[in-house]
């Protein structure tokens, strides 16, 4: 069921040699995450076709076209006849190699040609002239781009084709060229594409490769900057948001690409909305924790390889943004969360991700946090479900994984007595004792508050943590110099602890 | 690792969910109330602040990052099982928390032997630092005692250094022989130093003493300590000096520090907890006012005290960083 139907992509074409893909890898990484940094990860994606596979690149791979030769190929496909669609399909093999985009660009009446093929009657022909424009929408060139505009009202009527395969195209396409500038936006958004997008998702229900697509090309509207004015209300408005909670749920056939595409969308939605209330009736609350939970089933028999990480996070997000929006505020359990299993699947990712995936593990960590914020009810469902000695045992862990694990525990100890000696018999003093070493400020802090919630509940922990030599641990933290520390240790020691400290005093 | 119930009900469809409801919810108590501490709580507000909250996190946020790069790692088709490195989460590190020294340790049994060998005995009057409370207790005593001398005199005063042997000794040459010979310790056992023996060598030494008291005033001060413990710290020397002798033989202060390959194992140390001895110890000479005014007010006075006597202990001086 969890199999990640590979989209026919580019990265076959060098993946020969496992080191050198890793290696190349690395340093993408790195480009992306200066990318993100910088507010500018984009992403284009490449749809490969049936027809073509390894075999044929390495044709083409060793010459390259000069523009005598391309602008013979134009030439061809317009007095084409009979042949036009092999003409296309020659053209589109030659502007598969990304240095003759600007060749192809700077020929006179080029594009005008491509859009005549396909605006036109013949079908074969159309689905040629997309691939073309598919591969020039994929080019690093900011020119290219560009070019591409006089395609764009074809590209979008025929989101509404009934032919599954020039809906994709055309859906990737316009997935692309929307990076490519603020006038291309500006277009793409007077044409509708939001509602074309919206019509496609739709009508396309059952094509699930359709479905992955739309995805897609929504996500990268989403994904824009000023996204949060333009393109979320046009979407909310256009009632996209139940079609994309729909398609949360994995097709076993198909596998889970349209999934994490509509998860996406989602993550992107929610983050940026203003008011998420409609979007909580909408039960994206509810299908973001079933498929949590049954996710969290997949990764606890043992899938973490078959990149189900791709599906959880957005819902994670989804889901941890949606409880901190206030809409879910009040006593009790919000609507859509009523299965505690959804604690189990959280501490699921947390400890399997741990090595491979260290930012979801924090994420899973975050959705808990708030979660159990104010929570009695997850508070005790935490406490009922015996979590407590699984998150301390994340507690050595840095970069944000331990403070929000202290963050979870002081939302529990907050609840009062019971609360604090429920942790306290799960083994949080001697966790406690370790993190009020750590050299992280931030950690120490935490700690105390926690320390102090539980010591001044209940004065027979006070005694159990005296007892773990903990006086001598608070007055090691009262000589240092964070006085945010000091204060609090000597705060503690003077009220909390002084009766069992003065026991072994003289008096 | 979670319990196999769990997991099982995880894995078992619709059929398995388990509704929150049906989870009986503890009660949740009243806000702790602001201590019933007599006057001292009205001066010292808590500085307690965690109330618990939910976070909204924006797209943006940094905390998204690693999701976000993966998410288009993916778009462009650059995640596949086998790319993806496991690699071993951060751990975090450990810091010792006394002022002035600061190190840092990848785990917490090295913070730990790092602290009992160097923290955990410090004499408050000298700064140096002994492997154990027997030790230091030792130490006090023929050091910083003054009645010391008069009373080993008359009696046998210098206790063995073995502890639980419990022999006494006219002079620390028989101690030494004793050790030598019935437990078999070394000649230059290092912590079996007379006061005496060390005062030829002293004045070679003071120039660079002074060198490090310089460098550990200054770190001091540099880190923002509070004025009243340094100052009485300061206090604690000048005191005892007017009792005992001329000021420059006061305080032959050496790095007692543990080399790294002794090691004393962890089980050694018992805490502060013998503060009875050693406070009797300390009202003989070292001339801790607050001490003496213990029994009139048992519980908040007598902490302070306790803790000039703990601040001098944990304070660690440049000496003991430079050695």
């Amino acid at each position: 069921m969890w199999r990640l139907k590979s989209v026919h992509h580019k990265a076959n074409r060098s993946a020969k040699d496992l080191e050198e893909f890793k290696r190349k890898r690395r340093e993408h990484e790195k480009v992306l995450r200066q990318a993100r940094r910088d507010r500018q990860l984009i992403s284009k994606r490449l749809l490969l076709n049936e027809d073509e596979q390894d075999k044929e690149f390495m044709e083409t791979d060793g010459t390259p076209v000069s523009p005598d030769q391309m602008q013979e190929m134009l030439r061809s496909v317009q007095s084409g006849g009979e042949e036009k669609a092999t003409h296309l399909a020659v053209l589109r093999k030659a502007l598969r190699d990304p240095q003759t985009h600007l060749i192809f660009t700077k020929l006179e009446s080029s594009m005008y040609v491509l859009v005549g093929q396909l605006s036109g009657h013949n079908a074969q022909c159309q689905l040629e002239a997309a691939r073309c424009l598919h591969e020039l929408s994929h080019s690093l060139h900011p020119g290219v781009g560009q070019s591409c505009l006089p395609a764009t009202p074809y590209l979008l009527t025929y989101l509404s084709s009934p032919c599954a395969k020039l809906a994709e195209l055309c859906l990737y396409t316009l997935g692309n060229l929307w990076t490519e500038g603020a006038v291309m936006k500006e277009k793409l958004l007077a044409q509708g594409i939001v509602p074309a997008l919206a019509n496609c998702i739709q009508n396309q229900r059952c094509n699930l490769a359709v479905v992955e697509a739309a995805g897609f090309t929504l996500s990268q509207l989403l994904q824009d900057k000023d996204a949060a004015d333009t393109v979320i209300p046009l979407v909310i408005s256009s009632g996209l948001v139940p079609h994309l909670t729909s398609i949360l749920t994995p097709d076993p056939e198909f596998g889970f690409g349209p999934a994490i595409e509509c998860a996406w969308c989602l993550h992107y939605i929610v983050s940026r909305a203003v008011d998420t209330s409609a979007l909580l009736t909408q039960g994206v609350l509810s299908q973001c924790c079933n498929l949590l939970i049954t996710l969290g089933g997949a990764v606890s028999k043992g899938s973490t390889e078959e990149s189900l990480e791709l599906l959880i996070w957005p819902l994670l997000r989804c889901l941890g943004n949606l409880l901190a929006s206030g809409v879910c505020e009040g006593a009790g359990c919000p609507v859509g969360l009523e299965d505690a299993r959804l604690l189990g699947a959280l501490c699921v990712f947390c400890q399997s991700y741990l090595s491979s995936h260290f930012g979801l593990t924090r994420e899973s960590l975050w959705v808990l946090n708030n979660l159990t914020a104010g929570s009695t009810v997850f508070c005790s469902a935490l406490l009922f479900c015996n979590m407590v000695p699984a998150l301390l045992q994340l507690l050595p862990f840095s970069k944000g994984i331990n403070t929000m694990v202290l963050r979870i525990l002081g939302n529990v100890a907050h609840n009062g007595t019971g609360y604090c000696v429920q942790l306290t018999q799960a083994g949080l003093l001697p966790a406690l004792c370790a993190t009020l070493k750590m050299a992280d400020p931030d950690v120490v802090t935490l700690s105390l508050e926690v320390l102090y919630l539980v010591t001044a509940n209940s004065p027979q922990i006070a005694e159990e943590f005296v007892k773990l030599n903990g006086v001598s641990l608070l007055e090691a933290i009262q000589y240092n110099n964070e006085e945010e520390q000091c204060l609090r240790a000597s705060f503690l020691l003077d009220h909390y602890l002084h009766t069992h400290s003065t026991a072994d005093n003289p008096s | 690792m979670l319990q196999s119930s769990l997991l099982q009900l995880l894995n078992g469809g619709d059929a398995a969910r388990v509704y929150i409801h049906t989870i009986p919810v503890l009660e949740k108590s009243e806000e702790i109330q602001s201590v019933s501490g007599g006057g001292g709580a009205e001066e010292n507000p808590s500085p307690f602040r965690f109330t618990p909250h939910t976070i909204r996190l924006d797209r943006d946020d940094e905390f998204f990052e690693d999701g976000d790069v993966h998410r288009h790692l993916y778009l462009q088709d650059l995640v596949t099982a086998l790319a993806d490195e496991t690699q071993a989460p951060n751990v975090s590190e450990f810091r010792c928390h006394i002022a002035g020294c600061k190190q840092l340790f990848d785990t917490l049994e090295g913070y730990e032997h790092h602290y009992n060998s160097l923290h955990r005995h410090v004499c408050s009057n000298c700064k140096r630092s002994f492997p154990s409370n027997h030790l230091l207790d030792v130490h006090i005593l023929e050091w910083h005692d003054s009645l010391f001398q008069v009373m080993a005199e008359k009696q046998c005063m210098y206790q063995c250094l073995v502890e639980g042997c419990g022999l006494k000794f006219q002079t620390s040459k028989e101690r030494k022989n004793h050790l030598i010979t019935v437990h078999s310790y070394p000649s230059d056992f290092r912590f079996d130093r007379t006061k005496k023996s060390k005062r030829t060598k002293e004045k070679k030494t003071l120039k660079q003493w002074e060198v490090c008291m310089a460098v550990s005033g200054h770190a001091v001060n540099q880190h923002g300590e509070p004025e009243n413990c340094e100052a009485m710290d300061v206090s604690l020397p000048q005191q005892s000096e007017k009792q005992e002798l001329p000021p420059e033989q006061q305080k032959p202060r050496y790095s007692y520090k543990v080399p790294s390959s002794i090691c004393f194992g962890q089980g050694s140390v018992r805490g502060f907890r013998g503060g009875r001895k050693k406070n009797a110890c300390l009202t003989g000479g070292s001339g801790v006012s607050g001490l003496r005014e213990a029994p009139r007010s048992p519980g908040k006075s007598v902490r302070p005290a306790r803790r000039v006597r703990r601040r001098g202990r944990f304070q660690l001086y440049g000496s003991l960083l430079l050695h």
